[in-house]
Parts: structure tokens; sequence; C-alpha cells
């Protein structure tokens, strides 16, 4: 595999970018995800809760940073609005190119396919299927054939050293493999930003540090942005910056 | 792979669950099957009538009779092969008070013509006919009673009262397999004769069966019957032999009724069960569309999915069900309600009409079953989705 597993936007892709482009605005120049003035707000009945206040944020292309603070100090909640899956009360928020506090959900939801890969703490691999096929799963949302996109989803494997596990079913794989699975998953649809939710909570030290040392070498070799939230001092040191929130506020 | 094989693939992820539920859903539709054959079986003499044959009763009431005289007026009427008289004689066995069979007084020279379809040796025929105290009996009732030729039998009247007594001259079968192979027929004279004069039942009968020679005439040919007694004391009403068949019908109708009610009851039922499951097992899996929404799933895809798990549960069950049905029905009750109750079921057998419906409905089961599931699958918010445990 080449480093870009997906390396042109395909078919309904094409479509999707063109509708994203419509919110493109330009970021700094080295920036790749930006934040200003960033607040988001939930309400408890009537009374409100500031999760994040006045938040600004530059992360540059290629950027592998750690997010650590206490519970409930709004490090999912960021984490959140970079990966697109919720919108920010005020402020703005450019990530890749897009302006997502004016995208619908729709927008949201095609963007996100082809821009975020999602590493989640418990891996969320669908049971049913075999790593090959968790892998393809995004795939899905593309215009490729069937046996292209087994393909790249193979060669997403192969990456993370899993060729030997291509067909095992999530109870068949220790909880390491399964998080190797759940990174080619966030890979094969070659995203710019990799948004990892604690992907070390659930593993052994052993395994942690292979998981780690794999995200290093997306960032290295594949150029990809990460983000990650993390509580474990030793996976934060990985990283080139962490970042400490308090309090809905960096610090 | 495809979005549809996760969806086929989620229905047996608990296997013991998708089996109980496809087998409930089987069940359903084996009852559905049966009550609708129930239903088709009991019209399906009317159905299947012959299409050159009129029936002319009394136009208030079949239960009330007719001259006799009228037989002959009706046979003169233009379009008219010939015609034959009967009436109801609701006699039972002694021997077998609890079996039902239909026994009826008809005309003995015009029967055959008529009636075309049924089948008789030619021995047997001959002596019936020469036998005023003959019978000719359906071999399903025949065989049943453990009647034969030569056996006398006696029958208790109920309309025309008292102990009749009739030899057995002769079995009918026939060529059709509709017609109800467990009457009892027997001349109408000897009933006739039987009864005293002055009796308000002599020469009174209960209906008149016309052959036509054009059955497109039948209209016509209806209304110049009834035209020829407007003036008379007792007017008639004539309609195609299929109408008839189904005005008797007419007083079991609000039975016939509740069996549709009931077999689309039993569906409604299943629905709610299957859209109960579907949704236990939507609600378990409400982390996984999270995942699926956040990596870029759109709403109607999570919908899809659903829907299709649940008409493949309402398929699998359908097509079980039907396999079920067809030896139940087919070769087991079948067989048993044919020699049983052959008067009320002739033909008790699943119809093609039924068959599709009953798959048809298994799928639209599963469906709806879907639909709410599905509608709220698709609403879940992401991020709670992905926070929920399990």
């Amino acid at each position: 595999m080449n480093s870009s597993p997906q390396a042109s936007p395909s078919g309904s892709d094409r479509g999707a970018a063109s509708d994203i482009a419509e919110h493109a605005r330009p970021t700094t120049a080295e920036s790749i995800i930006s934040l200003r003035g960033v607040r988001k707000t939930y309400f408890r009945g009537k009374e409100p809760i500031h999760v994040l206040q006045d938040l600004d944020l530059e992360v540059p292309v290629g950027g592998y940073e750690a997010l650590m603070g206490p519970s409930g100090s709004g490090k999912s909640t960021l984490l959140n609005l970079i990966a697109g899956l919720d919108r920010p009360s005020a402020g703005s928020l450019l990530v890749a190119g897009a302006d997502l506090g004016a995208m619908s959900d729709s927008q949201l939801a095609r963007w996100r396919a082809n821009t975020i890969g999602f590493i989640f703490q418990a891996y969320n691999l669908m049971p049913v299927l075999t790593a090959v096929e968790n892998v393809e799963l995004p795939l899905l949302l593309t215009k490729l054939s069937a046996s292209e996109r087994k393909r790249r989803a193979q060669t997403a494997l192969r990456i993370v050293g899993l060729e030997d596990r291509m067909h095992h079913y999530p109870r068949q794989l220790s909880g390491g493999q399964e998080q190797r699975v759940a990174i080619a998953r966030a890979i094969v649809n070659d995203p710019q930003v990799l948004v990892a939710d604690e992907p070390t909570g659930d593993l052994d030290r052993q395994s942690a540090d292979e998981i780690l040392t794999l995200l290093e070498r997306m960032n290295r070799e594949l150029h990809k942005t990460i983000i990650m939230v993390t509580h474990d001092p030793a996976a934060a040191e990985r990283a080139h910056i962490t970042r400490r929130l308090n309090k809905g506020q960096l610090i | 792979m495809r979005l549809s094989s996760l969806s086929v693939r989620n229905v047996w992820r608990n296997r013991l669950r998708a089996l109980l539920t496809v087998l409930g859903i089987a069940v359903a539709i084996v009852a559905f099957v049966l009550l609708r054959t129930v239903l088709s079986a009991w019209t399906v003499g009317a159905e299947a009538s012959a299409k050159d044959r009129l029936g002319t009763r009394n136009k208030v009431t079949f239960v009330v009779p007719l001259p006799k005289r009228y037989i002959e007026t009706i046979r003169q009427v233009p379009g008219v092969v010939d015609a034959s008289y009967a009436s109801w004689f609701g006699g039972k066995d002694p021997r077998h008070e609890n079996e039902f069979f239909a026994s009826m007084a008809v005309e003995t020279k015009t029967l055959f013509s008529v009636f075309d379809e049924l089948v008789v040796p030619p021995a047997d025929r001959e002596r019936w006919l020469n036998n005023r105290k003959g019978a000719l009996v359906g071999d399903v009732l025949a065989k049943k009673l453990g009647w034969k030729v030569g056996d006398t039998v006696t029958l208790q009247g109920s309309i025309y009262p008292g102990d009749w007594q009739f030899q057995i001259e002769g079995i009918y079968s026939s060529t059709r397999k509709v017609v109800d192979r467990s009457s009892f027929f027997f001349h109408w004279d000897y009933l006739n004769d039987s009864l005293p004069e002055g009796s308000p039942q002599r020469d009174r009968i209960g209906w008149v069966t016309t052959r036509i020679r054009d059955p497109l005439q039948a209209g016509a040919i209806s209304q110049a019957i009834d035209r020829a007694f407007d003036e008379q004391e007792i007017q008639t009403l004539t309609m195609s032999e299929r109408a008839m068949n189904l005005s008797f019908l007419g007083m079991v109708s609000a039975v016939l009724k509740a069996i549709d009610l009931v077999s689309l009851v039993i569906l409604f039922i299943m629905m709610l069960i299957l859209g109960n499951t579907i949704a236990m097992s939507t609600r378990e899996r409400t982390r996984e569309f999270g995942v699926m929404r956040a990596i870029g799933f759109l709403p109607h895809h999570i919908a899809l999915a659903v829907l299709i798990e649940a008409i493949v549960i309402g398929g699998l069950g359908g097509g079980l069900g039907l396999v079920l049905s067809y030896p139940l029905v087919e070769r087991g009750m079948g067989r048993f309600i044919e020699e049983n109750m052959g008067s009320f079921f002739p033909y008790f057998r699943i119809s093609e009409g039924t068959a599709v419906a009953a798959l048809v409905l298994a799928l639209l089961l599963g469906l709806s079953a879907g639909l709410l599931p599905a509608y709220r699958a698709a609403r879940l918010n992401v991020i709670d989705s992905l926070r929920r445990a399990g």
C-alpha cells in the first residue's frame, strides 16, 4: 500500500467534497485545526453548564497532540467538536478547511467520512464482522467496487500488522489486536485527522505501548494529524504537544 | 460486504432469540394459513360454481319453498336447457348423531343432466333411478359412515319428522374436486308421496337449478324467469349458482368475518412481538449505531439496516410457516377435514392466493414491526450513543 489508501475522493465523495467545499474557510497557513473563542454550553433543565469557555487552539498539519485533564474538564467535548460530532455554542471552528459550525448534520456526516478517523477506547468493532470487514465498513459509503474496498481494507490491516488476522472475528482477537483493527478502520479512508479517545485505556502496558508506537507511525509515516484524549502520562509523552484542560479552559 | 449483509448477520447474533422469533412468526403464519384455508374452503364451492347454471328460490327467503308447478314454467323460458328441483331434507343417521351431511330430495330424471359433474357407475345409476327409496351418496360420506351399495339406512328427519328408510343404490364421485362428495340424494317423489294429503309441505320444492345454453345470457334469463312469476302469489329470485351458494353462506357470514378478523389479529399480535424483539435488539446495539454514525453513515442508512433485519426475520418466519403449513394442511388436517366435514369443506387445500398472501404479509409484518425501532435508531444522538455502555 502506498501511504494513502484512498488518495483521491471517488464517486459520492466528490459530491460530498463539493458540498463541503461550500463551507471551506481559510485556516492559518500551517493549521489544520483552528478554534477561536469556542464555547460549548449544555443545559440541565434551565441551568446552563459551560463545558468549554472561550477556547482558542491551533493544531498544525501533521501535529500529534495529547489532551489531558481531570474528568469533566471538557476533553471529550473538545474532541467531539474537532471530530464534527457536535457543534460549538459560540466561536469559530475550522477543521481541514471546513467551517463545522455552519454545516448541516448530513454535511457533517459526509465530512467526517472523508476527513476524520475515529479510534475509541473500547475499540467499538462490529462483533458480527471479521477484521477485514470491520475495516471495510467506512468504505461502504464510497462508490468503490467490492474488490477495491476489500483490497484497501487488506492493505490497511497490513499496515497495522494484522495481515494474518484478517478473517478473525473481534472475539477471536486480543484487546491490542482489536485496537489495531480499529486503527486500520480509522485510516482506511485516508482521513487527514485521527481523533483518539483514550486509545490505550482498556489495554495492558505492553499492548498500550504497541498501539502508541503504531499511532506514532501513523503520524510520522502517513502524516496524519492526531488529537488524542488520554489520562495516561506515558501516552501523552509520545505526543508532540500535551495540552491540559481544566474547567473548560486550556491551561 | 454490503450493508444488507451486516443486517443479515445481526439477525443471527442472538441465535436463540432469533430462532424463537422466527418460530413465533412461523406459528402465526401457520394459524393464518389454516384460518384462510377454512375461509377459502368454505366458499370454494360457491367460487367454483358452474357458470351455466342458475338457481331460483323464493324471493323472500330460501327457507320458504316454491310450488312444484313452477318447474314447468322455468323449463319454457328461452335459453333454458334443463332444470332440476330439490328440497332440503335435513336428515340425520341416528347411529351417527354427530355427523352432519347434506341430505336432499331431488328430481331424479334431471339430476345428471343439470349436474353433469356427478359420476356414478351406470349400473348404480340405473338401480337408483328405478328404486323410489333408493339413495345416492357421496363416496367420502359412504367411506366415513361405512355405507356400501345394498345397505339399508334410516334417517331421522328434522324438517320432515319421522324415520325414513332408504336403500343405498349408488355411490357418486365427481369430476371436479370442489364438489361436495358427502351429500345424500334421494327421490323427491318418495318424500312428497309420503306426506299426508293437505300437508302444506306437499308439492313444494326448495329451489330450482337451471342449466342455460349461454352463460353470457345469464342475467337476461334470470330476469325472464323471475318475470314469469311476477303475477303469482309467490315471487322468485333467480341468480347465478355462485350467488345462490353465497347466499346460503350468508347465514354464516358473521362466523366467516370473525375468522377473517382473527387471522389478521394473530398477525397483528405477532407484529407487536416482533417489534418488541427488534426494538430490544437495536437498543442493545446503540453504541454500534453511534459508531456507524460517527464514521459517516447517515440516519437513513441506520434505518435501512434495521428494516432489512426486520424484513429478513419476517421473511424467514413466513417461509418456515408456509413450509410447515403444507404438510399440516395438505396431508394431515386437510384430508381429515374433507373426510369428516366434507359438507362444509369439500376441498380443504391451501390456495395459491393464501400462500402468496401469507408470504407477503410476513414480509409486511417484518417491515411494520421494524418501522418504529428503525425510526428511533436513526434518530439516536451520536455522542449519547457512543457513551452508552455495552
